[in-house]
């Protein structure tokens, strides 16, 4: 027993360390550049190799290698990033009346505010970022949008954040909505690099985020380059970028879920709610087309063949989940197939009742 | 919806399904009852939440792993195993907490996502300390319940007035899914040493019987 608490303690140790030396990097932010050192974007927070971007232009980068002591990461250009079509948007919108139109709405980080405006950039109590929420649902309410809009808090701004708004996610999407958003501000520290004048005004881009570790990445992914194709259509410079990232977002709940970030905490709030009302707009024709009836052709494709994608990545996670598991427990190639084979036949049988107890 | 994102979203709770039998099924439990059980946290997950004060606690996400728990401990073969799964869940709420305070507050400059460090916390803390993976799912599920309170006594002594909902996303909450992760691991693990000292065994004793090997509770 004594060994065994000795052990646990540097097994913490071993958690505990590389924890700490990561939580250096907190608030830092990455320059991502090309091989010859051009600028493409920066990012709040660590890039890690295999995470994509979709820059303003489209142009698409993957992350090819990062070094934590320059706060530097180098990204292989790709080529342009073919956004879905969105050419329907020119035909004459009806008024979808028929159909219930309901997004969710909710902020993870409960802190973030703009200097500017609040005064500081994290707010302990309430954040900033709720005014910005607020006028969010009220412009997609004006749009004839149902929000199901929760204004929780889920302090402190810490790695646990994401798990207690796990809750609000869930239970919003309960409401059977058809998009998830959860709405952030930047920690970029430069507010020029969100800065923007879209349809004459002065306003802040937005920044879309999803995740690529969950089995809704891909359907994730397509939604986000949905709602980019339909702003640059509608509003020119009003989506900063899209960025692919490692983790899950609480995107593994809804296949039609992003996070938004609504320019960084050294923008005018004022400014950033400007950028609420085109926002509503684009979010309005990216789900429901601003026509009656089903949505456009274009769009069920390609996210059926997002979905399919999630389908098969599941299916190849689970049978290698039973495989690994499998080959550890025999050591052997046929043992690890003998035991496959009766796991799903086990797992068969107490579904549909048939096997012993 | 497209009929890809139904079949994608069936197959998601499908997994979750099969994966969480197996692991009911694996603690006392029948392959009938380890399907109810799986069938109480999908349904009580929608129910409504049970509110007590500032306190929310989800049926599916809470309540009903929390009676496993408990049924578990009922069953318990010897007090030093209900006292090993105590302890380890103290020390996996700890760990829980102290993970989430230093870990960097951004998905993407974590290397495991938080949601799933704490399961596999739970299952360190309970094969470490009773090899079991009866103990492994009490860890996994009671840590991350007792690191929700710390947090939300933390909150609460700071005057910031934040419900504390516990199990609140149903079958997708991380309760449910560090007590599953915690046994898988603690499964793994096991298999790996249990296999590593059957062979050990086998070349000191050629007349060896598997059958003398320890297995795990």
């Amino acid at each position: 027993m004594k060994k065994r608490l000795v052990l646990l303690v540097l097994l913490c140790c071993m958690g505990a360390f590389p924890a700490l030396s990561e939580e250096a990097q907190e608030g830092k932010v990455y320059t991502i550049q090309k091989a010859d050192g051009a600028l493409i974007t920066h990012l709040s927070g660590a890039p890690d190799v295999g995470d994509e971007y979709i820059a303003g232009d489209n142009g698409h980068f993957r992350i090819t290698a990062v070094d934590h002591t320059t706060l530097t990461a180098q990204a292989e250009y790709l080529g342009v990033y073919v956004l879905p079509d969105v050419s329907w948007l020119d035909e004459n919108a009806q008024p979808v009346t028929a159909q219930r139109r309901a997004v969710a709405m909710y902020c993870t980080h409960s802190d973030e505010s703009y200097i500017p405006t609040d005064g500081k950039s994290s707010d302990e109590d309430r954040g900033g970022i709720y005014d910005v929420a607020e006028e969010f649902k009220a412009a997609l309410e004006e749009e004839g949008i149902t929000v199901y809009y929760s204004d929780e808090t889920h302090h402190p701004h810490d790695a646990g954040a994401y798990r207690r708004s796990r809750a609000t996610a869930s239970r919003l999407v309960e409401q059977g909505v058809d998009a998830v958003m959860d709405i952030h501000r930047d920690g970029i520290e430069d507010p020029s690099s969100y800065e923007s004048t879209v349809d004459g005004e002065e306003m802040t881009k937005v920044r879309l985020l999803v995740g690529r570790s969950n089995q809704n990445a891909a359907s994730n992914k397509a939604f986000a380059a949905q709602i980019k194709a339909v702003a640059d259509e509608m509003y020119p410079g009003l989506i900063k970028d899209i960025y692919i990232g490692k983790g899950t977002y609480n995107q593994d709940l809804l296949p039609q879920a992003v996070l938004l970030e609504f320019g960084t905490y050294t923008n005018d709030k004022n400014e950033v709610m400007a950028s609420t009302g085109h926002m509503a707009q684009v979010m309005n024709k990216t789900l429901y087309g601003g026509v009656t009836g089903p949505a456009p052709a274009a769009e069920t494709k390609e996210e059926n063949t997002s979905a399919w994608t999630g389908v098969i990545w599941l299916v190849v996670a689970v049978v290698a989940g039973v495989g690994i598991y499998a080959f550890v427990s025999t050591g052997s190639g046929k043992g690890a197939m003998e035991k496959m084979k009766g796991t799903f036949r086990e797992l068969g049988g107490s579904v549909t009742g048939k096997k012993k107890e | 919806m497209s009929v890809g994102m139904i079949v994608l979203a069936v197959m998601s709770v499908l997994v979750l399904l099969g994966v969480g039998q197996r692991v009911l099924d694996k603690m006392q439990l029948t392959d009938r009852a380890a399907l109810m059980l799986m069938a109480l946290i999908f349904v009580g997950g929608l129910a409504p939440d049970v509110v007590l004060g500032r306190v929310s606690l989800n049926v599916g996400g809470a309540l009903v792993p929390l009676g496993v728990c408990v049924y578990l401990l009922i069953r318990a073969d010897t007090k030093k195993e209900v006292g090993r799964a105590l302890l380890g869940s103290v020390l996996t709420a700890g760990a829980v907490y102290l993970l989430s305070a230093v870990m960097p507050d951004e998905p993407e400059d974590i290397v495991i996502d938080p949601n799933y460090v704490y399961g596999l916390v739970g299952g360190a803390v309970a094969y470490v300390l009773g090899r079991s993976r009866r103990g492994a799912f009490i860890c996994g599920v009671l840590g991350v319940i007792l690191a929700d309170i710390a947090v939300a006594l933390v909150n609460w002594g700071n005057g910031i007035s934040q419900m504390l909902y516990l199990g609140s996303a149903g079958a997708m909450d991380v309760v449910v899914i560090s007590g599953f992760l915690a046994v898988l691991l603690s499964e793994l693990v096991g298999e790996i040493m249990e296999r590593m000292a059957r062979r050990t065994r086998e070349n000191h004793d050629p007349v060896y019987s598997p059958v003398k090997g320890g297995k795990q509770k």
